[in-house]
């Protein structure tokens, strides 16, 4: 019970490492016209769910919870390297350091648990934490499972990217809610695809993204940082 | 004038002895002011055509054949380049590559590239073109050491859609690795299904038969190439660039090989004369 609740925790859009200043191009989209309805939110953030986040990321993050799980020095640095290596675009690097920069610094900020001294460690000592790595760290030290972690990491991602879509298209709440239980409907089915996943099959080509996000870097008038 | 096309695909070369299994090792090194091919070995018939001076013998073009022009089903290639310290080498291919058909059985093709503090290699291939029904793997992996740099071109047509082909079956996986001393600085694994959710979506080609990536990995790309990169656009089709660290990065998808390619040569242009010291001199085998 206290690992869902520590989950929860960490899959909280109120966890303070920022990612509601990040909207993955989305803004991009939005401004040029080729997102304008709740119908092209929800295609584009499924696919992303499918394509992107849900083949690479995703069996990534349940790779290094087991690396967390066996303190296995080696293979955290490797899949931490390759993870910053796939990011498409200079934004998308920069949100996930960010990201994996502020979670370290907070989690070096909950002396109380004690569970996490040794994750600490070694994230200090990896010279750029992308934020999977960070948030696997304390997934495995609250000792929750990667078949409970991995749709809870796709869950907060999915919240932040349909919450970017309602500030941006705009969309009211409730197509923001409907949104999210259409979508969140496909997490489970991600999850499962992910978890069996063997490493040769992960893939992460999204050209599409990374041209909005590329676009997104000259973008007149920003309100989100990628 | 589709014959020879179809001709490939009811009888593609190789199958008569069965599947190819052919390596082709290339090894450029740096004698004086001189590029040469100082290894050069292959076994089947994957070879190297020509090693070609245009630019002058600091830089050694090289054209690499694949005999039957297309890579089969069960059929499985590896070239391996080194580029010795100080050299300077270009490669291309004498036309548009093809993944055929397939029955069933997987084609591959391994690329290993390695060069050494102060080299470069430029490795630009012509386009490939993914026949429907294909099932292709390509394998690239590139590893840098020291201030080693590395252009790299690269363009996928997915089905002979010129004449009105599609890419409704069969798949293709392409995964690139390019490495600093060990570490990953650039890392893409891409799948795409014929007639998958990708081709059609926007997340993916939107409905472009054609995709390309140009990439420039240099221990320091300086902000004028990332401005002039971005002054610059493609005249058909969609394309966009970006800087990660040591890593230059042009994307395109359109519907023309020509127009990815003509925006391609306008971006290596703008940069050539920094990681190569010489403007681009376009092979003369692609306007053949």
């Amino acid at each position: 019970m206290l690992a869902l609740v520590r989950l929860l925790q960490l899959a909280s859009p109120a966890l303070p490492v920022g990612a509601y200043t990040y909207s993955q191009g989305l803004e991009w989209l939005v401004e040029s016209g080729e997102i304008k309805t709740e119908a092209d939110v929800a295609e584009w953030i499924g696919d992303l769910l499918e394509f992107g986040v849900g083949s690479f990321e995703a069996p990534l993050l349940a790779a290094l919870i087991g690396a967390w799980q066996r303190d296995d020095t080696i293979e955290l640095a490797r899949l931490n390297d390759d993870f910053l290596a796939s990011r498409e675009t200079a934004e998308l690097r920069a949100e996930t350091v960010q990201m994996g920069y502020s979670l370290v610094r907070l989690l070096s900020d909950l002396p109380g648990f004690a569970e996490l001294a040794a994750g600490r460690e070694r994230l200090l000592a990896i010279d750029e934490p992308a934020f999977p790595t960070a948030w696997a760290a304390a997934a495995a030290a609250w000792r929750i499972p990667g078949e409970m972690a991995v749709p809870a990491y796709l869950w907060a991602w999915l919240e932040n990217q349909v919450m970017a879509a309602v500030k941006t298209v705009p969309l009211g709440q409730s197509a923001g809610q409907r949104l999210l239980a259409a979508l969140g409907s496909r997490v489970p089915a991600v999850t499962e695809r992910a978890l069996a996943l063997p490493e040769a099959d992960w893939h992460n080509f999204t050209p599409g993204l990374a041209l909005a996000c590329s676009r997104h870097e000259t973008q007149y008038t920003r309100l989100f940082r990628s | 004038m589709n014959a020879p096309f179809d001709s490939c695909v009811i009888t593609p070369a190789g199958s008569a002895a069965g599947p190819w299994r052919a390596r082709l090792q290339l090894g450029f090194e740096r004698r004086g002011e001189r590029t040469v091919l100082a290894e050069r070995s292959h076994i089947g018939p994957l070879r190297l055509q020509k090693a070609l001076y245009p630019e002058g013998e600091r830089i050694c073009h090289g054209i690499v054949l694949h005999p039957p022009a297309g890579i089969a089903g069960g059929d499985e290639l590896s070239i391996d380049v080194t580029v010795g310290a100080g050299a300077h080498a270009l490669l291309t291919t004498p036309g548009a590559g093809k993944w055929y058909r397939s029955a069933g059985a997987e084609g591959r093709l391994r690329q290993c590239i390695e060069i050494a503090p102060g080299a470069l290699c430029e490795w630009v291939p012509q386009e490939s073109i993914v026949f429907d029904c294909a099932l292709g793997r390509l394998e690239t992996r590139v590893e840098l050491q020291g201030d080693a740099a590395f252009v790299g071109m690269e363009m996928v047509r997915f089905g002979r859609s010129a004449s009105g082909e599609r890419f409704t079956a069969g798949d293709f996986r392409s995964a690139i690795r390019i490495s600093r001393d060990g570490r990953p600085v650039w890392l893409e694994r891409s799948r795409i299904d014929g007639g998958g959710r990708l081709l059609e979506a926007g997340v993916g080609l939107a409905g472009w038969p054609v995709s390309g990536t140009l990439i420039v990995a240099t221990p320091v790309v300086e902000d004028e190439v990332l401005e002039a990169w971005r002054g610059v656009a493609p005249i058909e089709g969609d394309g966009a660039v970006t800087r990660l660290p040591g890593v230059l990065l042009a994307r395109f998808r359109g519907s023309s090989c020509e127009a990815g390619r003509e925006w391609f040569v306008k971006l290596w242009s703008a940069i050539r004369p920094r990681v190569a010291g010489v403007p681009v001199t376009v092979p003369r085998i692609w306007n053949t």
